[in-house]
């Protein structure tokens, strides 16, 4: 296609191992879980071939892995790391402590169900679970797209000094093969310059991090983390524009998939867009105006692009592919928090649990979860569908 | 690029925080006197000069000792050292060998051949000093180091007094004694010996100078009553010293009985014994309780001198031919509140005879105040002295055996440094340091022993005694130098500090900082813990109460 | 007597937020100055944390990043990392951990670190308990120890860190006490020397925790070497044992007796600690004699 890029046939974790590793991260903590160890090692065969300089550092827990991901970012070096499930559930703290610390630290996350009961299924419980840790989140359909994703998450998180977390489901993107465009090194170089932290912990410099602060400080501290998340929106976009000129691929922080006319309109993130994508198609070849809204950006919320796309719908069925007892489908909660307010365009929202356990979730599936709604008074909580 | 913001970073240091305001009490560096230093009655400074010894500067102690004692070598043998009885080591493993360590810098003195700094005559006034013992010498060293003209009147041929005609040269040999009054001679006092004062030559001499000061000891052998000192076998022990050590061995009987418990009474039993006699000592009291020093006592037994202790002679019976039985009884003897005061008990069936040649009494000496009787106040046996040793006569001062019951050399030798600093006082104001109060010693609690290594205490040569009854050869002999060494390692510089910087490191505040003469504490960050006060092994730092 | 003697480089400021007569800002302050300023610290929450500031003010000349309680050594590894891929691969990266944050929750990091045989320096004060938080037990607490968790007294024996250290072959291992800086600078000193991860546990007696007046830190340290509470020895590679003080001169009874932790014992309690110390010291014994190590009197 591109001189500037070679396709390979690539399943999504080997994708995002080649974009780690033409993103020159310097350090490498991680920690291995299925389904994520194919990124990890991936990323050793690079290193064992000398194709990376980055160190990779394997201890003993994810917990390790991202306390020296901290560690590093702080001491002034581009990190990546990688997991999913467990182990992004072992992280929690540490998650917190990365945003807090404004390390910029990109990391995958594979989705996966999280116990008990153990299991190995695509599930987004892991991540969106951590919506409130203080990292960007993107969900991310394909292989491809979790390349080039996790590229430009470089860009963002170093020039808003927050840590980004990109999703994509188990099994579904991560081990499914598909061929991917791979940019030019020379390419990912001229868009990602190099780490320059303006501070950091190192000899010679008298600054330390960490300290115990006092309440009015704490407060800052939040509310400047408050305006980098606003300010990542427009860093998102822009990093995503940049990436569209350069490689023809760009990806919105929403996509509208034939939405125009829509009348109904499917909201999902991850690998289920797909699905929904070929239901709405379907729906299309027999007349109906069907739309899909496929959120890639979930922290921070694309609120207004989501009101944008959704305001003056016929109706809006949200399929969560995450559980939270006691409150539902995360997505479901987020569109709904979103569109409040828009009085008389505001459309009557379905929340639906489909997929959640990794069940599969065909396009056949999904056309019946949209007629299920057909005439039927929104509930105010998520519903179990299958 | 990214600009984390500020708040989350350091951005200075903590000296901003003055934790100094959290303290209650606060250290302080202080000079404090060691017990051996107020124990010793010339003040000597203890501390200081055995510090100096220890790092290897033995001219520098030997200045130390003579700003208060001219005579190192001398009480390096013979002072009774109630310096050792105060050390804050006694209790730990043996006090520090202080005299021994006195007697190496003296002796290495004499041997270098160091000599006192001239000092030219600067003050008007003249001084006299009559009697040239260890009180008179000492007054004449320190006014003449002082500027002033001194002139001392000695009634024997030579200078020394007690020293020379009441000590043995077994315990203190002639060229030491010699070699310590010639430093101080050539410093520039005039000495007249062979000059009685009688009370028409003192009246004179008070108009002749502005000063004089009395220190003609006490020569006048107390009478044990009871005795007959007009019969051939008694013979005073002060005149039997003096003419023995003149060279004129008195010819007495063979078995000699010397009765007191003095270290008079022990240096004629020993002198005797050295002449070849059968000497047997009869004192009051119970061996432990003699006031002679300890090793005298040992000493003699050693040497093969019997001791009857806590026996009194009661009454002598002379047989055809000389030969004398005392009869004597055990008593019961117990000190009284005044040095020189007792009482004794005639312990019931206690009576003993002893047989003998000759009987030696050496229970104690009295001053002669004839010269003075009629110009001076004084109560039969001692001339009457305020504190700063001022007679009842304008310009006159005394000390020494005539004004003191001390009886100890060093004794005399501190009153004459007291009297001299007094008499500047009086004359040149300006000059004199004020006498300052010094305060508490240094208690043994507060030397951190953990810094002293247990160490025992040094023991200087004796010559064996078998080596010793037949000659008036010294029988203590000198430490090694490396011994002397080790010896004031041992000593914990009570109150003196050794600049180990414990103080310094051992702050966990920093807030003790190092100056060109000491330390410092930065009380913006003291705390308060009082780990320096802990960790000093001198005991040179206090807690004081308060901010 | 041993001189300490060093050249006190303000690495370590005034000011900071330690209890007065605090023995581990004083181990502190000696470490600093013998690793010198081309270095970079990893505190996890401890008393070493808090002596650290407060913000925005630091008593460390030096960085310092302060991390969660059980990533001490995953901290410093990712922190040593970044400086070599940035061409610092010279500072050194120390951790600074209470025994807490080592015996206890940080223990999983550090054992993964020392496997790794990551090039950082390991140091955990050790005041034997959570004195921070209010003198909870720890697992370093030992036997018979009243805290505020175990009132009555620990009924379990202290965790032998060092031990489980040199079975991970670690190249370097030392005891060290605030009441022998000469050594514990020797040890700093030398552990510099060594590539690979060092480790130093420091017993620094806790005042407030262990009941001590403000000026006998260092007076009670000197007595858990000198009743063999605390052997002052250092284990090369796993196997070469060098114990830097050869005898035990006192009855464990005199270290005790100077703390108000220990107050509640009975004979019988007393003589188990004795007999628990005895048995480590032969042990170690037992250890010197086997290295083939030399002891230091």
């Amino acid at each position: 296609m591109n001189a500037n890029h070679t396709r390979m046939l690539l399943s999504g974790n080997h994708a995002v191992s080649w974009a780690a590793r033409l993103a020159r991260p310097q350090v490498i903590p991680v920690y291995p879980i299925t389904p994520q160890s194919p990124i990890m090692e991936k990323l050793g065969d690079f290193s064992a071939q000398g194709q990376i300089s980055a160190d990779i550092l394997t201890p003993e827990s994810e917990h390790s892995a991202m306390a020296a991901a901290i560690a590093a970012s702080l001491g002034g070096a581009r990190v990546f790391t990688a997991t999913a499930s467990q182990g992004l559930m072992l992280m929690h703290e540490l998650l917190h402590y990365a945003s807090g610390a404004r390390a910029p630290i990109v990391m995958f996350n594979v989705n996966r169900t999280i116990g008990s009961p153990w299991a190995f299924w695509p599930d987004q419980t892991d991540s969106v679970a951590q919506r409130d840790t203080g990292w960007i989140q993107l969900y991310s359909e394909t292989p491809q797209e979790s390349l080039d994703t996790t590229l430009q998450a470089y860009r963002f998180a170093e020039q808003v000094s927050l840590p980004v977390m990109i999703c994509h489901d188990a099994f579904y993107v991560s081990h499914a093969m598909e061929p991917v465009e791979v940019p030019e090194q020379a390419l990912v170089d001229g868009y990602l310059p190099a780490y320059a932290p303006t501070h950091m912990i190192e000899p010679g410099r008298g600054e330390s991090f960490g300290y115990v602060i006092d309440q009015k400080t704490f407060n800052q501290t939040r509310r400047e983390l408050d305006a980098a998340m606003a300010a990542a929106l427009p860093a998102i976009e822009a990093a995503d524009a940049e990436w569209q000129r350069l490689t023809g691929r760009g990806y919105g922080v929403v996509e509208r998939y034939r939405m125009d006319d829509a009348d109904r309109v499917l909201v999902t993130m991850g690998s289920m867009a797909g699905t929904a994508r070929v239901a709405v198609d379907e729906l299309r070849d027999a007349g109906e105006r069907v739309g899909l809204l496929k959120v890639r950006l979930f922290r921070p919320f694309p609120v207004a692009a989501v009101r944008a796309a959704l305001a003056g719908v016929g109706r809006v069925v949200v399929l969560d592919r995450n559980f939270a007892a006691g409150s539902g489908g995360m997505l479901f909660q987020e569109v709904k928090s979103a569109l409040y307010g828009l009085n008389g365009s505001a459309p009557p929202v379905h929340g639906l649990l489909a997929g959640v356990g990794g069940v599969n979730v065909t396009p056949e599936k999904i056309c019946q979860f949209l007629a299920g709604t057909d005439g039927a008074e929104p509930a105010n909580h998520s519903v179990w569908v299958e | 690029m990214s600009n984390a913001p500020s708040p989350l970073w350091t951005t200075g240091h903590t000296e901003v925080f003055h934790t100094g305001t959290w303290r209650s009490i606060t250290p302080e560096y202080r000079y404090r006197p060691s017990p051996c230093h107020q124990a010793c009655p010339v003040g000597g400074s203890i501390a200081t000069w055995i510090g100096q010894l220890r790092d290897g500067d033995v001219h520098a102690a030997w200045l130390t000792l003579t700003e208060n004692n001219p005579f190192p070598a001398v009480a390096g043998r013979i002072c009774h050292h109630p310096c050792e009885e105060a050390c804050n080591r006694g209790e730990v493993d043996g006090a520090v060998s202080i005299c021994k360590l006195e007697r190496a810098v003296g002796d290495r003195a004499l041997a270098e051949g160091w000599r006192y700094p001239e000092v030219p005559v600067t003050r008007a006034e003249k001084v006299a000093v009559i009697g040239g013992g260890p009180a008179g010498l000492s007054v004449a060293y320190q006014l003449r180091r002082r500027g002033y003209a001194v002139t001392l009147f000695e009634s024997q041929p030579q200078l020394g007094g007690l020293l020379r005609y009441g000590i043995p040269p077994y315990r203190l040999a002639d060229d030491v004694l010699d070699g310590e009054i010639a430093r101080i001679l050539d410093l520039g006092v005039e000495a007249r010996t062979g000059v009685s004062v009688d009370a028409e030559t003192f009246a004179r001499l008070r108009g002749e100078y502005a000063v004089l000061y009395v220190a003609t000891g006490a020569r006048r052998s107390k009478r044990l009553p009871g005795l007959d000192y007009t019969q051939p076998w008694v013979c005073d022990s002060a005149d039997y010293l003096a003419r023995t050590n003149a060279g004129a061995v008195p010819e007495i009987g063979q078995r000699v009985v010397v009765v007191g418990g003095g270290s008079a009474a022990l240096d004629v039993a020993r002198t005797a014994r050295r002449h070849g006699r059968e000497v047997t000592v009869l004192a009051l009291e119970d061996e432990a309780q003699l006031p002679a020093q300890r090793e005298e006592v040992v000493e003699a037994l050693e040497e093969g001198i019997r001791l009857r202790d806590g026996a009194m002679l009661k009454s002598v019976t002379v047989h055809d031919g000389g030969a004398l039985t005392l009869h004597c009884t055990r008593v019961t003897f117990t000190r009284g509140e005044q040095r020189g005061q007792f009482s004794v008990l005639p312990v019931a069936g206690g009576e003993f005879d002893l047989d003998a040649d000759c009987v030696v009494p050496s229970i104690g000496q009295d001053a002669d105040l004839a010269p003075f009787g009629e110009q001076l106040d004084g109560s039969g046996n001692l001339l009457f002295v305020g504190s700063d040793f001022r007679t009842s006569a304008d310009g006159v001062w005394a000390g020494g055996d005539v004004a003191s019951m001390e009886r100890f050399v060093t004794a005399a030798v501190g009153m004459g440094k007291l009297a001299a600093l007094a008499i500047e006082r009086e004359l040149d104001p300006d000059a004199a340091a004020a006498a300052a109060d010094e305060g508490t010693a240094v208690p043994r609690a507060a030397n951190n022993t953990w810094y002293h290594a247990p160490r025992p205490r040094a023991q200087a040569p004796v010559r064996p005694a078998e080596a010793r009854v037949d000659n008036f050869d010294e029988v203590q002999l000198a430490l090694a130098a490396e011994q002397a060494l080790a010896e004031a390692e041992r000593c914990f510089s009570c109150g003196t500090c050794i600049y180990c910087d414990n103080c310094y490191y051992f702050c966990p505040d920093m807030a003790v900082t190092k100056q060109s003469d000491g330390y410092a504490i930065r009380t913006e960050y003291c705390k308060g813990c009082g780990l320096c006060v802990k960790e000093c092994p001198t005991g040179s730092i206090e807690m004081r109460a308060g901010r | 007597m041993h001189k300490i003697d060093y050249e006190d480089q303000g690495l370590f400021h005034s000011g900071h937020a330690a209890c007065p007569g605090c023995q581990e800002s004083l181990a502190l302050r000696t470490i600093l100055n013998a690793l010198g300023d081309n270095a970079v610290a990893v505190f996890p929450p401890s008393c070493g944390a808090v002596i650290c500031g407060p913000h925005p003010y630091s008593s460390l000349t030096i960085p310092v990043f302060q991390t969660t309680l059980e990533s001490a050594a995953a901290s410093a590894s990712g922190l040593k990392r970044a400086l070599n891929q940035r061409g610092k691969s010279d500072a050194t990266v120390v951790c600074f951990a209470g025994d807490g944050g080592t015996y206890d929750i940080g223990f999983q990091a550090l054992s993964s670190a020392v496997e790794r045989n990551e090039d950082i320096l390991y140091v955990c004060f050790d005041n034997e308990g959570y004195m921070n938080t209010g003198a909870q037990k720890s697992s370093s607490t030992p036997l018979h120890a009243s805290t505020a968790s175990t009132p009555a007294g620990k009924q379990s024996k202290k965790k032998n860190m060092v031990e489980i250290l040199a079975a991970h072959g670690i190249p370097y291992v030392a005891t060290a006490a605030t009441g022998y800086l000469h050594d514990l600078i020797a040890k700093v000193h030398k552990a510099k020397t060594i590539q690979g991860t060092r480790f130093l546990v420091v017993l620094v007696p806790c005042l407030d925790g262990w009941g001590l007046p403000d000026d006998a830190g260092v007076a009670v340290s000197r007595l858990a070497v000198e009743s063999g509470v605390w052997p002052l020895y250092e284990v090369e590679d796993g196997t070469r044992y060098t114990l830097n003080k050869a005898s035990r001169e006192r009855p464990v009874n005199d270290y005790l007796e100077a703390q108000k932790r220990y107050r509640h014992l009975d004979e019988v309690r007393a003589d188990e600690v004795q007999a628990s110390v005895d048995q480590q010291w032969a042990q170690l014994l037992a250890r010197v004699a086997g290295s083939g190590a030399q002891s230091a009197a």
